[in-house]
């Protein structure tokens, strides 16, 4: 009787509409991003090309915090702390044996993962608050680690940090060393981790995932095995970030301890609901608004600290009414246009 | 053929299920008692999501105990809850098909998921939603999930309840039909007696956690104890 009651916090909504039908979504997150980069590439200037990149690359850890979130309902707020490992690591292989780009971005993304691995192992016993406490804990610790630390710089030892003499930067990839090949080499990594998610959503981890959430009781009973799901969530999530960070580390060539705060973590956790944990696109959204509405307030010459206010309201909004965020606005509006359409 | 042997649960200072000793072995059997007679309890623990503090039971002869709620349904153990429990934003065809991904060979999935839904006659709605397919659709989604991959034993908690006595009948058919289609045995708890004595050769009467009758859904029903416990009382 009591035993099948779900396990989830009662206050994750769930998605609205279909979420599935086979092979076309896949190709709709393709084509949607190559617009949207197309446009981005051709229209930009170089300041503006920074942001967007940086945005493209943390729209794909806000997607790893929304599988954890919108596919499992767990919170997660350690997720840019993960970003800062997978920054780290790409630098540290990158400087340290000056491999292709490729393979310190992917050490960044597998490192991440087996951290994101050991961090969500509290979550497979705790949920809603106390999850959110103790990974913001170690948001907190590492904080703490990188200011001491630093990124590596090119120096010698396993810190690698130049100390102020000498210091290198990480060469951008082969295939793309200016502003907009770069960019582009971003969007297409985006767009494919973006994939990979949707690929997820739609396949066996997806149906796995929606029992979980419907509750453990009917999941195991449905031969889920719950612990083994929940796993690859979390290292799902923290490869996301990895590489997330490895592509930032290649953006300017260098990362700042200072920029890796619990706060960033608090606030990536917050700009994904608001963009929108259930689509896709929400992830883009979601970097873009960490990433270009900051950059279009020092553009319109208005003081950074603005942004923390408007987001703080977004968040408001977001959780006040409507839960599934601005994607899940566009969403319910496209579908209407497409009801509409049919008559 | 499931056998029950000096069944005990303790929920602290209550015991829903007291020194049960029974076998099964109809291919529909029924289940029945008044409200708190630990009937849910029961299928429970023989999902495996509750304990016993001491009994055995034993599936085909073997024992099912020792195995864990997961590799009880790998070894064909299927059962639907009392509150439907289908996943709103899956398909009705991905509700079966996320059962099929666990307990089925990978080039067997799409067969027997299909299999399934034509079954329960759900082929129609196959791609709509969870969250906009009907009660009765909803039952057929969790009979559905119960004949996916190579079930056993098919335990049922209320599957009729709140449908009408149409969908009812159709719901009796379903499962009357169950056990030559798919080599399962079946057992079915539900408050209508009407419908038990349509669908069960043989049922199992439980109060307060003890056996009050057990045989011939006739017989059983009959007994003037049964009448006093629980028809009585309706
Ligand atoms: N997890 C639990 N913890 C404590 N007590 C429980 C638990 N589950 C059930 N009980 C108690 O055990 C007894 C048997 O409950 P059970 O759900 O098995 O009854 P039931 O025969 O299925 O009743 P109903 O017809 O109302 O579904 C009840 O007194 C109930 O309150
Ligand atoms: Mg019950």
């Amino acid at each position: 009787m009591n035993t099948q009651r779900t396990l989830v916090p009662a206050a994750v909504p769930l998605a609205p509409e279909a979420t599935v039908r086979k092979p076309r979504p896949l190709l709709a997150v393709a084509l949607a991003m190559a617009i949207f980069s197309a446009a981005i590439a051709l229209l930009a200037n170089a300041f503006w090309l920074s942001a967007l990149t940086s945005a493209m690359a943390l729209s794909l850890s806000v997607a790893g915090v929304a599988v954890l979130y919108g596919q499992l309902g767990l919170v997660s707020l350690c997720q840019f702390a993960l970003v800062g490992v997978g920054g780290w690591v790409t630098l540290r292989i990158g400087h340290g044996l000056q491999p292709p780009f490729e393979v310190s971005l992917l050490a960044g993304g597998v490192v991440a993962a087996l951290l994101g691995l050991l961090f969500g192992v509290p979550a497979l016993r705790l949920r809603g608050l106390y999850l959110a406490l103790v990974t913001l804990m170690l948001a907190g610790a590492f904080q703490i680690v990188i200011s001491a630390w630093g990124f590596p710089d090119g120096g010698p030892g396993f810190l690698g940090r130049a100390d102020g003499v000498g210091r290198s930067m990480l060469a951008r990839p082969a295939l793309a060393t200016e502003a907009v090949p770069y960019f582009l080499y971003c969007a297409v990594i985006a767009t494919l981790g973006l994939m990979l998610v949707q690929a997820h959503k739609i396949t066996r981890p997806g149906r796995a995932w929606a029992l979980i959430r419907k509750g453990e009781t009917v999941a195991i009973a449905s031969g889920v095995n719950v612990l083994a799901y929940k796993a690859w969530a979390f290292a799902l999530s923290g490869f996301l970030a990895g590489i997330a960070g490895g592509l930032l580390a290649g953006n300017v060539g260098q990362l700042e301890g200072r920029a890796f705060s619990a706060f960033e973590s608090l606030n990536l956790f917050a700009l994904a609901t608001v963009g929108g944990a259930f689509h896709w696109y929400g992830a883009v959204i979601a970097g873009l608004l960490l990433r270009a509405l900051p950059a279009l307030l020092t553009d319109l010459g208005i003081d950074g600290y603005v942004t923390i206010g408007i987001f703080g309201v977004a968040l408001f909004h977001a959780l006040a009414t409507a839960p599934t965020g601005i994607a899940g606005k566009i969403a319910s509006l496209l579908e209407r246009v497409s009801r509409g359409a049919e008559r | 053929m499931i056998e029950i042997e000096t069944l005990s649960v303790r929920f602290g200072g209550i015991k829903p299920i007291d020194q049960l000793t029974a076998m099964l072995s109809a291919p529909v059997s029924g289940l029945i008692g008044p409200n708190g007679a630990g009937k849910t309890t029961l299928l429970n623990v023989l999902s495996g999501f509750v304990r016993p503090v001491e009994g055995a039971i034993r599936l085909d002869g073997r024992s099912l105990l020792p195995l864990s709620p997961l590799q009880r349904v790998r070894a064909g153990l299927r059962r639907s809850f009392q509150t439907e429990q289908v996943v709103e934003d899956l398909t009705a065809r991905d509700n079966l098909a996320a059962l099929a991904d666990n307990v089925a060979a990978v080039g067997e999935r799409s067969r027997t998921t299909d299999r399934a839904l034509d079954f329960v006659g759900l082929g129609s709605v196959a791609h709509r939603l969870g969250a906009r397919l009907n009660l009765f659709e909803r039952r057929l989604v969790e009979l559905g999930k119960c004949l996916i991959g190579t079930p056993r034993l098919i335990l049922l908690d209320e599957p009729a309840a709140g449908l009408t006595d149409e969908e009812g009948a159709r719901l009796r058919d379903l499962v009357l039909a169950i056990p030559d289609a798919f080599g399962a045995q079946v057992i079915v708890i539900d408050h209508d007696v009407e419908l038990i004595r349509a669908m069960c050769a043989e049922t199992l009467v439980l109060d307060y956690g003890k056996r009050l009758a057990l045989g011939r859904t006739e017989t059983v029903l009959a007994d003037p104890d049964v009448r006093r416990a629980y028809l009585g009382e309706l």
